[in-house]
């Protein structure tokens, strides 16, 4: 417990180094952070002609049972999706990359991983905000959007608890990073984000589901698309996975990181 | 206070070197020999006990261990053995300006840098205007710091780091960068700092520094302790050391080098160039402050009239310090044959330590004509004596008692600006007042 006191001693320094994040990837940029809106929104634009115009993919219909848009119903996958991959990968290059402070100056090495969660986490809830906005837009608006804010804490705790063991592998062995890559892409199409769970076989489903990023996107899914409650066995898998992640991930980075400032 | 303020309990720390580093798993799973790894100490049972308050040196040669101590009290490395308390805040100058971030300017740089070392956005708001100032970088604060220079770079570093009002200030030989006058400052502002009470440990290779400020000092050497105890007295054994050290290696290099120096084909040859200590022996190094004869030794090849002999002293720097050189006699004099030497008598040698190269030339008597040159024929190696030369030279006066107003008021506690008038390290200016 001392750990997350020693962390919330540090919050003006996670702030600081997510300010410091956000202000230099937009510095020299004329539109600036308007590129967070631009870049999701081009996006869902480009889905949406090529998956709406030109390969006719049929969705599910939409919890107001009217609205069919292919674009959306992957948006929704990808912006879940998105913020672990960038949580994750951010996590293993944000302690490499303060290596050099690390050896210098005593921080908790957890910091810069926080920080950089922040920022994607940002941007998690921008891309959630347009998604909220064009579904508004096609009429299919519920109380389920309240779900998305909870889903993200969830996420967060999985997403960080992964990346933190991972990050502080990777110091030590470089191939962890590289293989994260690989295992990257796999989990991807693991995940039912670019098709429906439902046009796999019923058994290779069953095991679908059993993978936590599955019931992530199908939280997302349920809170701006279907507008449905997740069911029981959702919740369980959600919220015992991302707590495990995060506890086991916790106790092993700060078992692992009392020696990383000498590997750096 | 009864507790000190960093307690050092018999700490060891270990230090895997990796010969070749296993970064991969698969070098880690094919070389299953874990021979790969040595190990080596870098700090064997050191212990140490800094009061609060208090100025305390750490010495040593490089790779002694003070800095991975240092680090260790920063909390950045954990001992291997033992245990460090430490009691109250701390701040460490290892590397100024660490976490900069180039494109941001200096104003996101101070929030930045000041968060990074534990401070809140409240604090560092207050602190802001002190620390632009200290820095000196005026309108360029709003500047990105890539196109700070590195003088600028250091200010800003430095500045941030001894506002954050630290008790205990850990500082890493930070200050030998950044130009005299900003060095001076630095100095300055430890001694401010001390004076209110923070608790300083510094690492350097600024010995006078360290005599004449500090309270305690340990040397390290080769990660154990030699010596601790009042700073002057670790110095003083610290140094009579180095010299010991750099004795023996100088006659090592001249034992190497004694063979191939006899040269032929000139009236007058210079044949070797000898220093003499206060006792007419011989020496390798001159002492700081202290008697030296230079003695050249000389070949008359063929009869030759009363030759001139002169040398160039040149620093590291090849800054050429001094050239004395003989002069023209007024009336004959008598002529040479064969082998005879020329003395150069010096009552006190009143260059700063380091390496000095002679550049050594005989003239006929009349002074026209160069007969030999030895460019950088000898390397006088200077080294520290009881009092420091700082600066390039002495300048060999004296300090006359202060006049003035006298007054049975008590003295304030200073304030302002210290010691301007006495540069940071104190060895010179104790010359005359001591």
């Amino acid at each position: 417990m001392t750990a997350a006191t020693e962390i919330w001693g540090y919050r003006n320094l996670i702030y600081n180094l997510a300010q410091r994040e956000l202000r230099a990837r937009y510095k020299k940029s004329l539109l600036g952070w308007l590129w967070s809106l631009i870049n999701p929104a081009s996006m869902l634009a480009i889905y949406s002609v090529v998956f709406g115009v030109f390969l006719k993919v049929t969705p599910p219909v939409a919890g107001n049972g009217e609205t069919q848009v292919f674009a959306l119903y992957l948006f929704a996958g990808l912006v879940v999706w998105n913020y672990f991959s960038a949580t994750v990968n951010g996590a293993i290059a944000a302690l490499q990359a303060s290596g050099g402070l690390l050896n210098k100056v005593y921080f908790p090495p957890a910091c810069p991983a926080i920080a950089n969660m922040i920022t994607v986490l940002l941007q998690a809830v921008i891309e959630g905000t347009i998604l909220a906005v064009v579904m508004i837009a096609l009429g299919n608006v519920g109380p389920t959007y309240l779900l998305f804010p909870v889903l993200l804490v969830f996420v967060s705790l999985f997403s960080l608890g992964l990346g933190l063991v991972l990050s502080v592998y990777n110091v030590y062995y470089r191939d962890v990073g590289y293989l994260v890559g690989i295992f990257m892409q796999l989990l991807f199409y693991a995940t039912p984000i670019v098709y429906p769970l439902d046009i796999v076989p019923e058994t290779a489903q069953r095991v679908i589901r059993l993978n936590p990023l599955t019931q992530f996107v199908e939280w997302s899914r349920d809170a701006f698309y279907n507008l449905r409650w997740p069911g029981a066995g959702s919740t369980l898998i959600v919220v015992v996975s991302s707590v495990a992640a995060f506890v086991v991930g916790w106790w092993v980075f700060s078992v692992k990181a009392r020696t990383v400032a000498e590997e750096l | 206070m009864t507790t000190p303020a960093i307690s050092v309990e018999h700490v060891w720390k270990r230090f895997r070197v990796h010969r070749e580093r296993p970064d991969s798993l698969k070098e880690r799973i094919t070389s299953r020999r874990r021979g790969r790894q040595e190990e080596f100490w870098a700090l064997r049972d050191v212990s140490l006990e800094v009061p609060h308050g208090a100025f305390y040196g750490l010495v040593g040669h490089n790779g002694s261990g003070k800095s991975s101590l240092l680090r260790i009290l920063a909390g950045i490395y954990r001992p291997t053995r033992g245990r460090v308390v430490t009691d109250g805040r701390i701040s460490a100058l290892l590397e100024l300006g660490a976490g900069f971030h180039p494109d941001l300017t200096g104003r996101e740089n101070i929030y930045l840098n000041a968060a990074i070392l534990g401070l809140s956005r409240r604090e560092t708001d207050r602190l802001y205007d002190r620390i632009v100032e200290f820095s000196g970088l005026g309108d360029f604060i709003d500047t990105p710091v890539k196109h700070f220079s590195s003088g600028m770079y250091v200010r800003l570093g430095f500045s941030v780091a001894v506002h954050v009002e630290p008790q205990i200030l850990l500082v890493d030989e930070v200050i030998a960068v950044g130009d005299e006058e900003f060095q001076r400052r630095c100095f300055d502002h430890l001694n401010r700092l001390r004076r209110r009470g923070v608790t300083i440990v510094l690492v350097t290779h600024a010995l006078g520094f360290v005599q004449a400020h500090c309270d305690d000092a340990t040397w390290l050497d080769h990660g154990e302790v030699r010596a601790q105890d009042a700073a002057a007295d670790v110095v003083k054994g610290y140094v009579a050391q180095v010299n010991r050290d750099e004795i023996d290696r100088i006659e090592l290099e001249v034992a190497a080098g004694r063979e191939g120096v006899a040269r032929f084909g000139t009236t007058v040859a210079i044949e070797r160039v000898e220093l003499l200590d206060a006792n007419g022996r011989p020496t390798p190094v001159g002492t700081s402050l202290e008697p030296l004869t230079i003695r050249i030794h000389w070949r008359a090849n063929d009869p030759v009239e009363w030759p001139l002999f002169s040398f160039a002293v040149e620093n590291e720097s090849a800054v050429h310090v001094a050239n004395p050189g003989m002069r023209p006699p007024r009336r004959s004099m008598p002529v040479f044959v064969g082998e005879g030497h020329v003395d150069y008598r010096i009552e006190r040698l009143l260059l700063s330590p380091g390496e000095y190269t002679l550049t050594v030339a005989a003239h006929d008597a009349a002074g026209m004509t160069v007969l030999d040159r030895r460019e950088d024929a000898f390397v006088l190696r200077v080294q520290p004596g009881s009092d420091l030369v700082v600066g390039l030279t002495d300048l060999n006066g004296h300090w006359e008692p202060l006049a003035g107003h006298e007054t049975a008021m008590p003295a304030v506690a200073a304030v302002g600006q210290p010691e301007v008038n006495a540069p940071p390290e104190v060895g010179s200016a104790g010359e005359g007042g001591r």
